[in-house]
């Protein structure tokens, strides 16, 4: 299991269903949306589930993608995805731990 | 007798390394050709980029009614008042933002060949030989008889088997960006024109 990052490009115009779709699909195979765009989200899911997620239709391109720290807004976009990532992550407690 | 010299000349080991190399090739030209696809997606992906929120604390007194100090004037307590001033947005794409594509490039491919040759062989030979006699004698006659038998069975068996498999394998890692195919960012400060930046991802 390798999670990576990865530009997931729409094709075709952008719409909200079809943004919502494609975010449906990531989750589905387990990943997390990271940043959206008109263009298309920043998602990071398993490597294996490349296919699945370029299979959806309204998908053009799944390429990976890697965060420059001397990028003009590295820190910032660095922000940005932790903040997605934690309003999807679901923390439970282990079984047996006190509450 | 088994030829293990011969066998091995005959695995085509030259056109396995082609093919592996030629498949590694075509497979490094597709790769590259969808991250230089991405490439131009990052490009083209922009978002508004709020360079700079300006917060501003000013000093805001308030009394509180009802409320004296020692002296019976009103109680003036510090308050603050924040002015918030965000910057004009600004259109910038992923790239210039800091998100690269990967590129990746085959770093090591392994051809292993392996091969069994069995050979056995076995020989058995049976060997008798009887001999019998028999005599007689009268008065006048006698007579005798000698008889005798040989017998010879041989028997060969012979198994020659040769298997083979061949296993091959390559690894796939991520490189940095070829600077070839990132484009150069200019930077020029037009408060101070000289001062030009050039950066590359």
């Amino acid at each position: 299991m390798a999670f990576q990052m990865y530009m997931v490009a729409f094709d075709g115009e952008f719409s909200d269903a079809t943004s919502r779709s494609v975010q449906h699909r990531i989750r589905e195979c387990n990943g997390f949306t990271l940043m959206v765009m008109k263009t298309g989200v920043i998602a990071a899911f398993d490597d294996a589930m490349v296919p699945t997620v370029q299979g959806h239709p309204a998908v053009k391109l799944v390429g990976g993608v890697t965060l420059n720290p001397r990028g003009f807004a590295a820190e910032r976009l660095q922000r940005i995805f932790a903040q997605n990532l934690s309003k999807q992550i679901e923390v439970r407690p282990e079984p047996g731990s006190p509450r | 007798m088994p030829n293990v010299g011969a066998e091995l000349a005959s695995v085509p080991l030259g056109k396995m390394i082609y093919d592996m190399a030629s498949a590694i090739a075509r497979s490094q030209v597709a790769l590259d050709k969808a991250s230089i696809q991405l490439v131009k997606v990052l490009a083209a992906t922009t978002f508004d980029y709020v360079p700079d929120v300006t917060e501003v604390l000013l000093p805001n007194p308030k009394t509180i009614p009802g409320v004296h100090d020692s002296f019976g004037n009103p109680l003036v307590v510090t308050g603050v008042q924040v002015q918030t001033h965000v910057g004009d947005s600004f259109p910038l794409t992923l790239l210039q933002a800091g998100v690269n594509p990967t590129f990746y490039a085959f770093t090591n491919s392994t051809i292993e060949v392996k091969m069994s040759i069995t050979s056995t062989q076995e020989s058995s030979n049976t060997f008798s030989v009887g001999v019998s006699v028999t005599a007689s004698a009268d008065f006048l006659f006698a007579s005798g008889s000698v008889t005798s038998h040989v017998n010879f069975t041989s028997a060969n068996k012979y198994s020659y088997s040769v298997t083979g498999s061949s296993t091959m394998s390559t690894t796939l890692a991520p490189v940095p960006p070829p600077k070839n195919m990132m484009p150069r960012f200019f930077l020029v400060n037009a408060i101070d024109p000289a001062k030009v930046t050039v950066s590359q991802s």
